[in-house]
């Protein structure tokens, strides 16, 4: 079996003496989207979190592509490979849609200050060639007409889109997605799923949190449920949802 | 005062001001960094500028030399002040200004302290009138805002400026999204500071003199003012802010001339501006010209021949 | 060189009894609105000339300068917060946005103040006697100051503690949200620390003007280190500011004698203060918040 993508050893995070995360380890290969679910509160966006590099561990171990990533700044883990979209989504309003879809490319030349200046032809080959991906991505997630138009005309729903076509253009090794399918009409949701799973199915490695079980569980190869802080249970969607402990732990119930 | 004299003087000030305005503005408006002590690499510049000029470096070099010192103050800055809370980071340099403006008041040995030291211009013709000087400046300090204008154009038109803006939106998103905010806000501030450092010592050369005080906060305040009200983010914007605030300022005191007021002109002055500045902070905030949108040829390229595509297409 | 200890620590007091004053308004408007309130340079100054007024042009006396200038000050105060600030505010100005203006109102304060006076320095006319207790060297302006330090901050304290309004007003720097829910009036909260706030600094600035000059950068001579205590003493602390005032007040006393030592200018005196301003600002910029109980 391929050594996992995305390592986790017994990693913990508190604040202030509440411990978040508790002793979570799982792992997350490629080619298959791994679920995460749970009830409000047990700890999956502070995870997330932990992984992006946004918060150091207070302990355990953090691999990915078996590379110690814990102190890394969150800027380099995403230079490796590592792209993360939002609950709720952080776009930036001031820029339009096809300039946040740019921001997101990794490996840009022109996001260095000599290259800029005097290495133009060169960047903006490179950038030629982004636009046409970013329009694609675009086209994809039903939001191409508004290529050029500000994102904070965006409705709702459309900003969250353009938060997971952000993540699709970095060209991602691990995408980490938080509830990407929430407030998007079924159908697109739907279709959404269907193009990650052939993301996936290509290399990409896929560890989403999603809320939307039916979902989650059409396209997942793997699920951990999360509770609590910890890891209470994990395997193949169809195991999870034949264990009996599943719904007391989801609707709460001790 | 010669009325022509008055003008041709007023577009050097309107030069010199107008890239020390192109630095906060790249610092501030494209950056999002709150430069608080603009006057303090100001100084250095200056400084450098007079006391290389005095040992007999060519004024080009002196130039050079004010950008770079300039540059190394403003990394040595970034690196405990990048960390702070916008305001926290606005009080540490304005005391930093202070301390250094203090520190060349202090030691008579550096640069006369409170008497200073007379500058040499950069480029003197023997026996030229007033006239002609102003002319000389002109060109040299214009020769230099177009140099760096160019250059914070291209940077906010480019990727670069993209990954700036966005760190100035929202740090963390940038930061999450492969953008080092340190390294972008280091750089900002390296490139801001050593703009102001040339404007400083093209301040002195023109004025044959440094003295600490022309070094006050006050300066950083106008530069401010500036930016806010020509538009943060918009390199014309800050331009046509340096020529209004110049204008009005020099306006007033040529003003205290030819009328006779109740009040004193540059009392009037100080309370008109203060007054400008927070009619403009309550009712346009933005400033007068709108942040810059940006302006990439590709871009643009690719947004002309979609549009063509679907017009054939349908 | 021989040192008069008993001197220095007498000045210490002094100036860290001006500071303490100066800052207490500071601190807590800087805590309760969130922003640095440059202008409270002017407010300061503005009590300097009103106590002028008051002693010089209407002949009424020390004490009633003190209290006309609190008043005045108070009310300038109470006005930028209501007139300029909180409608900033609500328009979701920037605490960046607030600070230029707030450099901005500083600008025509002192502006208006330099046109309705005048730029010369100005002195009070009260003469202060002077006179020696063993190795000190004390004046009876020195005196008050002290004493009005002492005194302000022990009515503050109590005002604090044990009113109704000085609870609210720890409630709201504490937790707004929370002191809001609860039923206080925030709004009230904040103009009457504005108000109160400026009413000391103007006393601050009568003591300023009668120790050395009265003239419209008044304020703006001891604003760093005034921002140094605020910041030292954690912002919005109270009883931090009074530590932080006397900490600032003795380093700089001490200071002198050892730049004195090492042969140095002595106008770098104001220079300590700046310093530990920005480290402060560095390593902690909480200050000594974590020692002194909120507010």
């Amino acid at each position: 079996m391929e050594d996992a993508l995305l390592k986790i050893k017994e990693v913990s995070k508190h604040f202030g003496g509440v411990y978040a995360v508790n002793g979570v380890s799982l792992e997350v290969h490629r080619g298959g989207i791994c679920g995460l679910v749970g009830p409000n509160g047990s700890g999956k966006s502070t995870l997330f979190g932990t992984i992006l590099g946004l918060h150091k561990p207070d302990q355990g171990e953090i691999y990915f592509q078996n590379e110690f990533i814990n102190h890394l700044a969150p800027h380099t883990i995403y230079e490796r490979g590592m792209v993360n979209a939002f609950q709720i989504p952080r776009l930036f309003y001031s820029m339009t849609v096809m300039d946040n879809m740019l921001v997101a490319a990794r490996g840009q030349k022109g996001d260095r200050l000599f290259n800029s200046l005097f290495l133009r032809k060169n960047w903006q080959m490179q950038e030629k060639g982004l636009i046409e991906e970013a329009l694609d991505i675009l086209e994809l997630i039903e939001l191409e007409p508004w290529a050029f138009t500000p994102a904070s005309e965006l409705s709702g729903g459309q900003r969250k889109l353009l938060e997971l076509g952000r993540g699709l253009m970095a060209r991602p090794t691990l995408l980490l997605l938080d509830e990407p399918a929430a407030g998007i009409n079924p159908v697109l949701g739907k279709k959404l799923f269907q193009k990650l799973k052939a993301l996936s199915a290509d290399g990409m490695a896929i560890f989403v949190v999603e809320h939307r079980l039916e979902i989650l569980f059409e396209f997942a190869s793997w699920v951990y449920v999360m509770d609590k802080g910890r890891i209470a249970l994990a395997g193949k969607p169809q195991d999870i949802i034949d264990n009996p402990n599943f719904y007391a732990i989801y609707l709460g119930e001790e | 005062m010669d009325p022509l004299l008055y003008v041709l003087d007023l577009v050097v000030f309107i030069g010199i001001f107008g890239i020390v305005s192109l630095s906060l503005n790249l610092e501030f408006g494209f950056a999002g960094l709150a430069n608080f002590g603009k006057v303090a690499f100001f100084l250095i510049g200056a400084y450098t500028y007079a006391l290389l000029s005095q040992v007999g470096v060519p004024f080009y070099l002196c130039l050079i030399a004010s950008a770079v010192v300039s540059a190394i103050f403003g990394l040595l800055i970034s690196l405990p002040a990048l960390r702070l809370r916008a305001d926290y980071l606005a009080i540490a340099i304005l005391a930093f200004g202070e301390i250094l403006r203090l520190i060349v008041k202090s030691e008579d040995w550096l640069a006369g302290g409170d008497w200073g030291i007379t500058v040499a211009p950069a480029i003197s013709v023997a026996g030229a009138s007033h006239r002609v000087d102003a002319l000389i400046n002109i060109g040299l300090v214009y020769f230099c805002l177009l140099i760096f204008f160019f250059i914070i154009q291209l940077l906010a038109n480019s990727p670069y400026g993209r990954a700036m803006r966005a760190i100035r939106e929202d740090e963390l998103a940038a930061e999450v999204m492969g953008k080092s905010r340190t390294k972008f806000k280091a750089q900002a501030l390296m490139i801001g500071s050593a703009m102001a450092g040339v404007a400083g010592a093209l301040y002195v050369q023109y004025q044959y003199s440094v003295l600490p005080g022309m070094f006050m906060p006050m300066i950083t305040f106008t530069v401010w003012i500036m930016v806010l009200l020509g538009g943060p983010g918009n390199n014309w914007g800050v331009l046509l802010g340096a020529t209004l605030v110049e204008v009005f300022e020099r306006g007033t005191n040529i003003a205290k001339d030819y009328i006779d007021l109740p009040v004193d002109p540059s009392n009037l002055q100080y309370i008109l501006f203060g007054a400008l500045i927070i009619f403009v902070l309550l009712y346009r905030p933005q400033g007068i010209l709108k942040e810059s949108k940006i302006r990439s040829k590709v871009q643009r390229l690719a947004f002309n021949g979609r549009r063509s595509a679907k017009n054939k297409g349908s | 060189m021989a040192v008069n200890w008993a001197q220095v620590i007498f000045n210490s007091v002094v100036t860290g009894s001006l500071y303490l004053i100066g800052a207490v308004g500071l601190t807590l408007t800087y805590g309760l609105s969130k922003f640095p309130n440059f202008a409270h340079a002017e407010l300061i100054t503005i009590g300097a000339f009103i106590g002028y007024f008051v002693t010089e042009q209407l002949g009424l006396g020390w004490p009633m300068a003190l209290v006309v200038a609190f008043i005045s000050s108070g009310l300038v105060g109470f006005l930028c917060c209501r007139g300029i600030f909180q409608p900033l505010a609500r328009r979701g100005s920037s605490i960046i946005h607030l600070m230029v203006a707030s450099i901005a109102l500083g600008f025509i304060l002192r502006h208006s103040v330099g046109a309705a006076w005048t730029w010369k320095p100005l002195y009070f006319t009260t003469h202060w006697s002077a006179f020696d207790v063993g190795p000190l060297r004390i004046t009876g302006l020195w005196l008050w100051l002290i004493i009005s330090a002492l005194g302000l901050s022990l009515v503050m304290h109590l005002f604090l503690m044990y009113t109704k309004m000085g609870k609210a007003i720890r409630a709201s720097s504490s937790n707004p949200a929370l002191a809001r829910a609860s039923g206080i009036n925030v709004d009230r909260v904040i103009w009457v620390t504005w108000f109160i706030g400026a009413g000391l600094a103007a006393v601050a600035g009568v003591f300023r003007g009668a120790d050395t000059q009265i003239w419209p950068m008044t304020g703006w001579d001891i604003i760093l280190p005034v921002f140094a205590v605020a910041i030292l003493g954690g912002i919005g602390n109270f009883y931090g500011a009074i530590a932080a005032a006397f900490i600032i007040g003795l380093a700089e006393n001490i200071g002198v004698v050892g730049l004195m030592a090492l042969g140095v200018s002595t106008t770098y005196r104001i220079g300590i203060a700046f310093l530990i301003l920005i480290v402060t600002l560095i390593v902690k910029p909480e200050g000594l918040a974590m020692l002194f109980r909120r507010a």
